[in-house]
């Protein structure tokens, strides 16, 4: 019995020797990859954001049909509008963006004439429009970025979908990012007439394109420079907007089928030495329309502690209005249009805001939260009161 | 038009003065990641703004971002 034993634990170290001598040169290529085979990105939620808005506006304007025929009809309307947005990573390269906006408007200005010629539905000041927008970033290398962009939007009488790509580069030390992105818009929707009736669908497309430059201008100063133009073609108007005529009745708006739209925009931050910091928007825009527009916004921040800052915000914007322009059209087939919204205006918007984290909340690296109101103003009579919060969750 | 002509001329002054820039070094940078040093809103906000301008300033709009949709915006 001893010696087959004996024979037996010789055996087992000769092997064990064996298979030590094997692995003893292994091959330098073999690493992780070559074992478990190649592993797959996982997907990795880096923030979740949700934004609630409410609306509350009053005004009035000539191409509303809530009021007297020649006259402004009433453009109250409320809006409450959340928003979720998830950003996750996939790897080191990929960077998700998924964002959910609905808006839900009540007492709009086409709901708010007659049933019978409620242009939207029978259930009658009540819409609900909603947007899945879906971007994603790959990181080429440390200083190349591409984008790609898609998203459809749901709405009553209406369905659009739009989709773009991106690039930028950074240079110098990444002191300066250039970018450049295009993308397409398709509308499809229904047609009325004023009173109403539909007459079945139209659509119109929108072809965008914009390159930018941001440049580090000192180690408190930031400021970037954006040229943006916008080719739409198809119906321009929402098809059930109204004109006063000088017969004493209401006609549709007859509007070009086709528009140019550029805009230049300019924004500079300067960090302030009391820990505080000033933002400056300019923008102007020309389109073939003949509308001419100058807009200047100015943020001034103020951190009061390191998790929380204030800042109060003024905005400006003044435009021409397109020749076309009337509150009183002959009834011929001439261009003609008495939407408010492109009358000759200027407006003003004042605001403030909290803004502020609390580090380590729970599962989170830390909550965000955000509160803001902004009173709208508009010289040919419209007023808006906006409150906006938020809450965001970095992980 | 003398809107392209200022366009071109504020893009052609912009680079030009791209061009006087010193490279501030990556460690001297702290101050710009504040987020409130941020030239564009949070996603969201810009959202809901870009939103209530378009909807109600004919001139709004034409910067090259993906907007407009519904609610008889421009």
């Amino acid at each position: 019995m001893r010696t087959p034993l004996w024979a037996a634990a010789l055996a087992l170290v000769a092997a064990s020797s064996l298979a030590r001598a094997d692995g003893a040169a292994p091959d330098p290529a073999l690493g992780d990859t070559q074992i478990l085979g190649p592993s797959i990105p996982r997907l990795q939620i880096e923030w979740m954001a949700f934004r609630v808005t409410a609306y509350n506006q009053y005004g009035s304007g000539y191409q509303s049909k809530s009021g007297p025929i020649l006259g402004p009809g009433s453009e109250r309307l409320t809006v409450f509008e959340p928003q979720a947005e998830i950003v996750a990573t996939q790897g080191d390269r990929l960077t998700h963006r998924i964002w959910v906006p609905i808006d839900v408007l009540s007492a709009a200005s086409p709901n708010s004439i007659p049933k019978i010629a409620d242009v939207v539905s029978g259930a009658s000041r009540h819409n609900v429009g909603g947007t899945l927008q879906w971007s994603t970033a790959y990181k080429v290398d440390p200083t190349t970025q591409l984008s790609t962009t898609t998203g459809l939007h749901i709405e009553e009488p209406f369905r659009s979908w739009n989709g773009g790509i991106g690039a930028s580069r950074a240079l110098a030390d990444q002191n300066t990012v250039i970018a450049g992105s295009v993308a397409g818009v398709f509308d499809w929707f229904d047609h009325f007439l004023t009173n109403g009736a539909r007459t079945g669908r139209t659509e119109r497309s929108s072809t965008l394109g914009s390159v930018g430059i941001t440049q580090v201008i000192s180690p408190g100063t930031v400021a970037n420079i954006n040229y943006g133009l916008t080719v739409q073609e198809g119906e321009l108007g929402n098809t059930w907007n109204a004109v006063p005529l000088v017969t004493g009745v209401r006609g549709p708006e007859i509007l070009p089928s086709q528009r140019v739209r550029h805009a230049l925009v300019g924004r500079l931050a300067q960090f302030l030495p009391w820990n505080g910091a000033l933002r400056l928007y300019y923008r102007f825009y020309g389109d073939d329309w003949g509308i001419v527009a100058h807009s200047a916004e100015g943020q001034l921040m103020q951190r009061l502690t390191p998790t929380l800052y204030v800042g109060g915000i003024y905005r400006f914007h003044t435009q021409t209005g397109p020749p076309f322009f009337t509150t009183r059209a002959q009834d011929s087939g001439e261009l003609r249009v008495a939407d408010s919204d492109l009358a000759p205006l200027d407006s003003h918007t004042f605001g403030g805001k909290v803004v502020g984290d609390v580090p380590g909340a729970g599962l989170a690296r830390s909550l965000h939260y955000e509160f803001e109101y902004d009173r709208y103003v508009r010289t040919n009579d419209l007023r808006i009161d906006i409150v906006t919060c938020s809450v965001g969750l970095r992980f | 038009m003398s809107g392209r002509r200022f366009s071109g001329a504020a893009l052609a002054f912009a680079l030009a003065a791209v061009q006087g820039c010193a490279v501030v070094p990556q460690n001297r940078r702290v101050r710009l990641a504040d987020p409130m040093m941020n030239l564009n809103d949070e996603p969201l906000d810009a959202y809901r703004r870009q939103k209530l301008y378009d909807a109600r300033e004919g001139a709004a709009g034409g910067d090259g971002n993906v907007s407009g949709g519904g609610c008889g915006c421009q």
